[in-house]
């Protein structure tokens, strides 16, 4: 019986940021170029949000430009959509639980045993986050800080100084933290690293890997674009969040 | 109320690699077998190609091909007395899942353990003295011997094509290959992989300090290969996305790549899948296995009557059955008394990474799983250990098998965790680094074991295996030695910076180590400390077979499939030469 | 100076108006380990003759001659064609006329030529589509999925996106003359076509029947693609 792959060419659905295909290079026989440090000739796209409300977006977006900041290297998760991909991933079957043991009895445990917590990441992101707005209460939202005193408290948060109403700041910031990393270095198909810029700012390829010749190179720069599982023939990539953490 | 079925001759619960191996010998030896297998069904095309195959948040992260955690978990605790608490998502470990198993998602590291490790205690005790263990270690002889399985070894490679090059055949020492190895009959089925960068870096420098790099035996393979059953595998090309991940180019050695086409071309065996085994069903006696209880996909409940039954499901899956049917005695560790859970034991990890400055090139996204250069210098009992105050070793190598940025971003010790300092470091080191593994054994001590949990439940209403397991200090001890060691090589490599990270208690599931998880339902020649005994034969219940790395009175320096797939070949041997012939207890007790 | 030039692919099915380009850069030829990413070759070449010989049947742009399963070569990785021209030079590729050609020429030459059609573009030329319906499905199922009962791996894990084509790795399929892939793919399923490094090719082709072979080949040529310098 045959079975059309899910992975296969699909479209865009509903809000999802589509990335037209930028710059791409190609040589001749003679280029002795380094890695092009290409910028994206792309303005991020607005991130319609699914599960931050607005001043929940404000906290995440100003958290991801301090945890990974622009720079010369290139932009940071802000500019990358990292704000985008934890959007749809708290908001989708990730932040309902999806691969979380999630039944009691519960008790705190040792740090060995690892989280042990009920919270969902999605109820832990919104409880956190309201606890945040609220011990910032009547000051200078988390947002409108320095960009010093915006890494004061996140440093605060993931010391674990804080109850957020019953969520270990540490813990919080750690999954926080995780997920930035994942929203900055995943295909961008899930909606972070847009235009691949993160891969690119490393050299790691992405998806296409058939490196049969190229290791025999030994000592030799990769060149080549980025490239996601997730783009068509004309470069473009089709972003979707939605993909289940299961076969 | 249970559907009682058609008997059958054989029920082979778990259909990864060594039920559908041990499943396809049974049915073309003219047997009537059915594999019950928990997960779903999946083949290369279309489940495992790329490039959607290739997303490491899918794979790598969120852990798409593992056990299902939230309705099958285990429980875990440091010490018995602690409260064991469920882990809530895989991290340390990842048990697989799905028609052809955890060796769908393997890495394809494929070792021999050494004939030492076979008589461990014998020779533990002959060559350093009664007294040099730890009183709390338990280590133990398997019952069977390296030239036992070495026939066995030598079937299952040539089952994999394996890509190696051997140290010793048949007593000569091979130029390029591992002086150190036990002998074997011929060389491996194919060549070595290529040796990346890292790999020859590595293996200069260890060759200076005067060790013995060789190339890491891989079933990903070197070149297009046919095994005795005929079917055909390609060569591997270095994708990077090995462990956790399938293999679209039929270039890995799986199940579904090496035999399971045989098997499901066999009309003596019938294929169910999502067919969750309850237990096994023994008679009033407790001494005769009549079948297994499943409950299917749509929730109905089935007996499957059978004359034989084989557990070959993952490790600590084994030990849980046996819990579950009743079958052998659990084991206490306050009395010390029963077998069944005992001796669980698992892999002593440690890493050296090495910084270079940027014009030492690694691509380290181009590897197979096991496309590495090591050494076994410190691996086992390789070395004088006298004066040292441990057992075992580690293998040293340049084995790294990816650069997939989500989990593999090097920095060194002091770099920040986030922000402007982070970002430059990734930046600046992930093109620049080369990391060691260094694989160490686990000896089992007496306050490590399985047993079933209390309080926890599985989706279908059955306890949770509970696991109870902290680094006993002899491998402490081990870790920090090797890791010396590794670091030296990594000096001479020419790095800029080396930082060793031993293995430091307590154990933790908080992050990944390795998926070798050993012991519980140990093999061996006393049913006081074993579970089964050298055929793999349970001593309770004679028409019980146990084959997985379960088995194992201790784990070794080296990964165990290429061990559980000679294990595999042994019993079935066994089975269709003794057992089948003439069901009974193989060995008297 | 190291030139990129910037390429775009104009799709011209329905109104639809995509940009794509394709992502290929040459790397260096294997050294010794070395910081650069690649080394440039010697660059005076001997003066050549105003018109390549290649042009009589690879034509002015590149494209190819469907009529004598002459490949489309224009815009193919110049690490890919160089590859083949020096295979075509040392015999470890076999055609009576590219042999010939590329035995005289130069190392050097060939590293020029490779680099002239890399850098080419060329209109699709719009060959008798031969492939019928039911040919195009069976052929994008082995380029995007591959086949279970044939032991085949979708074209595109290596080719890329709709076969595109991947640096260092595969060379392009989309628009090249039906005609030439399925040669190409019956000297591979034969064995008297063996530069294939790993035999990653053979161990593919030899799967594939006769109807695969047409189906494949007469998809991927069907792929239009329309190139132009942006």
């Amino acid at each position: 019986m045959e079975k059309v792959t899910r992975r296969s060419f699909v479209t865009t659905v509903g809000a999802a940021t589509v990335v037209p295909a930028s710059a791409l290079l190609s040589s001749t026989a003679h280029a002795a170029a380094p890695a092009p440090a290409k910028k994206s000739s792309i303005e991020p796209a607005k991130t319609a949000y699914l599960f931050f409300d607005s001043e929940e977006a404000l906290f995440i977006e100003a958290a991801c430009d301090r945890l990974i900041p622009p720079d010369e290297s290139g932009p940071g998760a802000l500019g990358a959509g990292v704000p985008n991909y934890l959007d749809k991933q708290l908001g989708g079957a990730w932040g309902a639980g999806e691969r979380l043991y999630r039944s009691g009895p519960w008790q705190s445990g040792t740090p060995s045993q690892g989280y042990q917590l009920p919270f969902s990441p999605a109820e832990l992101f919104h409880t956190s986050l309201r606890a945040i707005r609220r011990d910032l209460g009547r000051g200078t939202p988390f947002h409108e800080m320095s960009a010093e005193a915006q890494d004061t408290y996140l440093k605060s948060l993931e010391s674990g100084a804080h109850d957020l109403d019953g969520v270990p700041s540490g813990v919080f910031f750690d999954m926080l933290l995780k997920m930035t990393v994942e929203g900055f270095f995943s295909d961008p198909v899930y909606g972070g690293n847009r235009d691949m810029v993160a891969w690119r700012m490393i050299g790691f390829p992405g998806a296409y890997a058939d490196y049969f010749e190229a290791i025999d190179r030994h000592g030799v720069k990769f060149e080549r674009e980025p490239m996601s599982l997730a783009e068509d023939g004309h470069g473009q990539v089709h972003v979707r969040q939605d993909i289940p953490a299961n076969l | 109320m249970a559907q009682r079925l058609k008997e059958v001759d054989v029920v082979v619960i778990g259909v990864g690699m060594v039920g559908s191996i041990v499943a396809k010998e049974l049915a073309a030896a003219g047997y009537k077998v059915v594999g019950l297998e928990r997960g779903q069904p999946r083949f290369t095309v279309p489940d495992f190609q790329s490039p959607g195959v290739h997303d490491e948040l899918r794979f790598d992260i969120r852990k798409a091909l593992m056990q299902d955690n939230t309705r099958e978990p285990v429980t875990f605790r440091n010490q018995g007395s602690q409260v064991a608490l469920p882990v809530r998502r895989w991290e340390s470990f990842l048990p697989g899942t799905g028609l052809g198993g955890s060796m769908v998602h393997w890495n394809g590291q494929t070792y021999r353990f050494q004939a030492n490790d076979f008589q461990l205690a014998t020779r533990t005790r002959e060559r350093y003295g009664k007294d040099f263990l730890d009183p709390d270690v338990t280590i133990q002889d398997w019952g069977v011997t390296y030239d036992d399985l070495e026939p066995h070894y030598d079937r299952f490679e040539y089952l994999l094509g394996t890509s190696g090059k051997a140290g010793n055949i048949k007593g000569k020492i091979q130029p390029g290959g591992d002086p150190h190895e036990s002998p074997r009959s011929r060389d491996y089925p194919t060549p070595p992989q290529k040796e990346h960068f890292q790999g020859a870096l590595f293996r200069k420098a260890a060759a200076s300090l005067g060790y013995h790099p060789f190339p890491q035996p891989s079933s990903n393979l070197s070149q297009p290969y046919t095994n005795p059953e005929g079917m055909k595998l390609n060569a591997c090309v270095f994708c990077g996305f090995c462990e956790r991940y399938a293999c679209e180019h039929y270039a890995k050695s799986v199940p579904q790549t090496v035999i399971l086409p045989v098997l499901l071309a066999n009309p003596n065996f019938e294929l169910r899948t999502g067919c969750q085994v309850q237990r096994i069903n023994l008679d009033s006696t407790k001494k005769h296995a009549t079948g297994v209880t499943y409950i299917d996909a749509v929730g109905r409940e089935f007996e499957q009557p059978a004359s034989l039954v084989i557990t070959s499901t993952f490790a600590i899956n084994n030990v849980r059955m046996l819990l579950l049917s009743g079958i052998g005695t659990p084991y206490d560790p306050a009395t010390g008394q029963g077998v069944v859970g005992r001796n669980y034991a698992y892999q002593t990890m440690s890493t050296v990474a090495s910084f270079f400055d940027d014009d030492i090139i690694i691509n380290p996204f181009m590897a197979s799983g096991a496309s590495g250069t090591l050494i076994n210098d410190f691996a086992g009992d390789n070395f004088d250990h006298g004066g040292l105050g441990f057992i075992g070793g580690a293998f040293i190598g340049a084995v790294n098998t990816n650069g997939r940025p989500i989990q593999y971003h090097p920095v060194p010790p002091g770099t920040p965790n986030w922000g402007k300092g982070w970002k430059q470091a990734v930046v600046k080191h992930y093109n620049h680094t080369v990391m060691f593994s260094l694989h160490g054994s686990s000896v089992s001590q007496r306050q490590n074991y399985c047993d079933l949990d209390p309080t926890y439940k599985d989706a279908w209403g059955q306890p949770v295996l509970r696991i109870t397991f902290d680094f006993p200090p002899n491998d402490i001890k081990m870790a920090a030695y090797v890791t010396a060691k590794g670091v030296e090589i990594g000096k001479a490599m020419g790095a800029k910076q080396v930082a060793g990270s031993p293995r430091k208690g307590p154990y933790t599931v908080t992050q990944y180590q390795t998926t070798h998880n050993t012991g519980g339902t140990v093999m061996g020649d006393n049913p006081k400390t074993s579970v089964v005994n050298r055929y793999l034969q349970s001593w309770d219940v004679p028409n019980v077979f146990v084959i997985g790395a379960s088995n194992y009175p201790q784990n070794a320096s080296w990964n165990p499939t290429g061990t559980l797939g000679a294990l595999t070949y042994w019993a079935i041997d066994a089975l269709k030469n003794k057992y089948l012939k003439n069901p009974g207890r193989l060995v008297s007790a | 100076m190291n030139a990129h030039s910037r390429r775009v692919w104009i799709l011209l099915a329905g109104a639809m108006l995509t940009v794509t380009a394709t992502r290929t850069m040459a790397a260096g030829p294997a050294a010794a380990p070395a910081a650069q990413s690649t080394a440039t070759p010697a660059p005076a070449a001997p003066a050549a003759a105003a018109t390549p010989p290649c042009e009589a049947c690879h034509g002015a742009h590149g494209e190819g001659m469907e009529a004598a399963h002459v490949p489309r070569i224009a815009g193919q990785t110049a690490e890919y064609l160089k590859k083949q021209l020096d295979d075509y030079a040392s015999g470890a590729r076999d055609n009576p006329i590219m042999s010939n050609f590329a035995k005289a020429l130069s190392e050097q030459q060939r590293a020029k030529f490779a680099a002239r059609y890399a850098a080419m573009t060329a209109p699709h030329v719009a060959a008798a589509q031969t492939a019928g319906a039911a040919q195009l499905v069976r052929g994008h199922q082995l380029a995007y999925q591959g086949d279970e009962t044939r032991r085949v791996q979708a074209c595109n894990a290596c080719h890329g996106p709709d076969g595109i084509g991947v640096a260092h790795a595969a060379p392009y399929l989309a628009g090249q003359s039906a005609e030439y892939l399925a040669s190409a793919l019956k000297t591979f399923h034969e064995g008297t076509r063996k530069n294939d490094a790993g035999e990653l090719m053979r161990s593919v082709a030899a799967r594939l029947n006769d109807a695969d072979i047409a189906a494949v080949s007469g998809y991927f040529a069907s792929i239009r693609f329309d190139r132009s310098t942006h």
